[in-house]
């Protein structure tokens, strides 16, 4: 691959915008936060057909955008045909050594980690489950070489990143066996957190939840417990945890204790207190919603779930959530096609490019 | 699996199974700025790393700015564990599922009012028919709904514990005076099916093993798992103590590993050491049945959902009264294939009279087929007669022709002379090792 010419930017500004990072990346990252990912392929598209796309990395950002976007659509054959296109990622070819004119005095890989993400993630999506879970496991054993690497090296801020990485993948692992039901897997992998000091009060009450799907209810009240120990402890801040949410963690996970033992209505008082604490609270809002049908109020859990989507669009519109409400539609009405399509469409205006409207029903 | 009568009824029923809701888990695509951006050794830079974090929480904190409409929390990962999808978010039950014997059926029931007219004097009653019982749930005969306006609700909540296996149906009827000021009678059937989740097998010497094995469709997590035994017996449950050397102390304080049991024919196994209560219940021991116990379990599902059984009593081997009493006293610790061996046996004979000659043999058994540890030399092993409550020691040669684990199986006794056969020795084990 030839050498393209360096960039005209000076050295020291190479990190003052994000366009400093990369051609057109706020524009990019603009799209993805709005949930804009056809505009993002076709972004893509004519970045690459106008040669706008000048060096290696230039490139490499791009088709991550790209893989991300076909993937966020739910076009996974796409997504890992895109990724396909590249060599081993561990070629010379994605070295910033490999271009010292281009990035003079930098090593290391310029293959931005999201793809190993993606790439690992993709096979299960495609249905082949165990090819995914072994390059999960590959790519955990290469997480961990990098970070042998970098603390031999002292280089203290990499090590801090590859750390922040290694525990997104093993929560990841956590999440995959957990939909496949394999507990003891779970239980086990959490331990290794543990083991690793990624202890924090999120992971120990996801770790409860986990206790009571299995139906170990003394087991998630003990992890709860341990949870309001640490709020106690330590500065919410410690945690990269806010005060209010971890506040609200600890009155939703008093509220689960509650709803597991049919006491609805203390189960509901919990939810409040944290929707007056903070009412863009959506786990609280819905949780709420359950509690009240189960107090045979269906009324009431209709409107407090077509409010949430009213006030706060952008953080209500969760699949869970509309399947819930739709739920609640089909047991409200006999005729509930009607209400069900007036939902649908306004979800279609408002949802972004990744919504999985299906979840109507309609 | 409603049946709803054609006809223009203002009134229907509506039915949602009530079990617990469950979380949803789906592991998304959320990625943080950092991999995005960026090349992944990129920190290695001094100046990256420097430069890089200011710029990076600036953008996150724009991205993820609520009042700024955006969708950035469905794609950035805010917090590590936002990677596993398991938000903590309740998802209301969205089948009807299976249903358990020993289960707590729980239904919302909403009639609903699709006309454009009120109706008035509402009578409703729900019930659960199977073959066997009717159980009234709910009925306000005594105090009529007094209207439900157009569009408008009646909702309620029904419970039931499921005592029978097989076919239930719930049905729901409301007896009401529409807006032209005729009774009507609406009836509704839901039908569901009561499966078994469970089935126990006992085996039992002065020990009782049981083996509970999990039918169902879920992972079961066993409660509770216990034995009541007889009132002349009393039981021991038995547990083999786990060692996790590797534990770090903070772990084992977090939680201990649950006992849970596989779904689609998992199994898990409970051994109680039963004793007779006092030596003077020994007299009690007669002729015929034995019973032990019951065994009571209560188990768990998604969020706790709560399940009870009891077995019926269990019986131990009936008590026979044995005249003649065969036992292995030693097998050699060492047994080479091909190479014979030699098993010393005792025959005591409980009875006040003499008894034999017996002949001793192995017998052949259709269930195992070809045996893999024969007698070496003649196959039947004569013995002489036995005086009233003696004994008689004896050795028998045999030899094993495949290696590892085999059983010694079907070592049978019988008096020539009386011309009975006793029940055969159960099987025992014995590894057999090359030269």
């Amino acid at each position: 691959m030839e050498e393209p010419s360096p960039s005209p930017d000076p050295p020291t500004n190479q990190f003052g915008s994000l366009n400093d990072l990369a051609h057109e990346l706020a524009s990019l990252e603009d799209l993805a936060t709005r949930g804009s990912w056809r505009s993002i392929l076709d972004k893509v598209s004519r970045a690459r057909s106008l040669n706008l796309l000048t060096s290696p990395h230039d490139h490499l950002i791009y088709l991550s955008y790209n893989v991300l976007a076909f993937s966020k659509l739910r076009r996974f054959s796409e997504a890992s045909n895109e990724i396909d296109t590249l060599d081993d990622f561990n070629s010379n070819y994605y070295k910033y050594e490999t271009y010292p004119r281009l990035y003079p005095n930098r090593s290391g890989s310029m293959i931005p980690f999201s793809l190993r993400f993606i790439h690992a993630q993709l096979p299960i999506k495609l249905g082949n489950r165990q090819e995914g879970l072994d390059r999960f496991y590959l790519l955990l054993k290469f997480i961990r070489e990098k970070i042998k690497e970098k603390e031999s090296n002292n280089l203290r801020d990499s090590v801090r990143i590859w750390k922040r990485r290694e525990n997104s993948i093993l929560n990841c692992l956590i999440g995959h066996h957990l939909g496949d039901k394999e507990f003891s897997l779970c239980l086990d992998l959490i331990k290794d957190l543990i083991n690793r000091d990624y202890l924090d009060p999120v992971l120990v009450s996801k770790l409860g939840y986990i206790q009571m799907q299995i139906g170990d209810i003394e087991g998630a009240k003990g992890s709860f417990n341990r949870v309001e120990t640490m709020l106690n402890e330590k500065r919410s801040y410690e945690y990269f945890l806010g005060e209010v949410q971890f506040r609200n963690l600890v009155n939703r996970n008093k509220a689960l204790v509650y709803l597991v033992g049919k006491d609805y209505v203390s189960a509901v008082r919990e939810y409040e207190e944290c929707i007056e604490r903070d009412h863009t609270d959506v786990v609280a809002l819905n949780n709420k919603a359950l509690c009240l049908m189960y107090l045979r109020d269906l009324s009431d859990s209709i409107k407090l779930l077509e409010k949430a989507l009213e006030r706060i669009p952008t953080i209500a519109l969760d699949e869970t959530l509309v399947i819930n409400l739709c739920s609640m539609y089909e047991l409200a009405y006999v005729n509930h096609s009607e209400i069900k399509r007036t939902l649908n469409n306004w979800i279609v205006h408002v949802a972004p490019d990744d919504f999985d409207a299906s979840c109507t029903r309609v | 699996m409603s049946t709803a009568p054609q006809g223009t009824h203002s009134l229907a029923f509506r039915v949602m199974r009530l079990c617990k809701p469950s979380f949803p888990v789906d592991p998304p695509f959320r990625i943080d700025l950092a991999d995005l951006f960026v090349g992944e050794d990129i920190f290695d830079d001094p100046l990256a790393a420097a430069n890089l974090p200011p710029l990076l929480s600036t953008q996150l904190s724009k991205s993820m700015d609520s009042s700024d409409l955006t969708y950035g929390s469905r794609f950035i990962l805010q917090h590590p564990s936002d990677a596993m999808g398991f938000s903590g978010l309740l998802l209301l039950p969205q089948s009807f599922g299976t249903i358990y014997l020993g289960e707590t059926f729980c239904s919302y029931i909403s009639i609903n009012n699709n006309s454009n007219f009120e109706v008035r004097d509402i009578i409703i009653r729900a019930e659960i028919q199977t073959e066997r019982q009717r159980i009234l749930l709910l009925d306000t005969t005594k105090s009529p709904v007094e209207s439900i306006r157009a569009s408008g609700r009646y909702d309620f909540i029904v419970e039931h514990d499921v005592k029978e296996l097989g076919a239930h149906t719930l049905v729901c009827t409301a007896l009401y005076n529409d807006s032209d000021g005729e009774r009507k009678y609406l009836p509704q059937f839901f039908k569901f099916v009561a499966a078994n989740p469970l089935s126990v097998r006992t085996k039992e010497i002065t020990y009782l093993e049981a083996c509970i094995e999990n039918h169902t469709k879920t992972n079961l997590y066993m409660d509770q798992v216990e034995f009541e035994p007889a009132p002349h017996w009393s039981a021991t449950g038995l547990k083999a103590h786990e060692l996790h050397p590797a534990d770090n102390s903070s772990t084992v304080e977090v939680f201990k590993p649950p006992i849970l049991i596989r779904s689609g024919g998992g199994i898990h196994n409970h051994l109680y050491q039963l004793k007779l209560a006092s030596p003077e219940s020994a007299q009690m021991k007669v002729e015929g049945t034995n019973i032990l116990g019951k065994l009571q379990m209560t188990w768990r599902t998604n969020l706790g959902e709560l399940g009870r059984l009891q077995t019926q009593q269990i019986l131990g081997t009936p008590i026979s009264r044995k005249e003649i009493e065969l036992q292995i006293l030693e097998i050699p610790s060492q047994i080479n294939l091909d190479k014979s061996f030699s098993v010393h046996l005792n025959l005591t004979n409980h009875a006040d009279r003499e008894l034999g000659p017996f002949e001793v043999w192995l017998s052949q058994d259709s269930v195992h087929g070809k045996k893999n540890v024969m007698i070496n030399g003649l196959q039947t092993m004569v013995l002489p007669q036995v005086g009233a409550f003696g004994s008689s020691d004896f050795h028998l040669n045999l030899i094993a022709t495949k290696l590892g684990v085999q059983k010694i199986s079907g070592i049978t006794v019988s008096d020539t002379r009386e011309k009975k056969t006793f029940d055969p020795l159960p099987d025992v084990e014995i590894f057999v090792e090359s030269d």
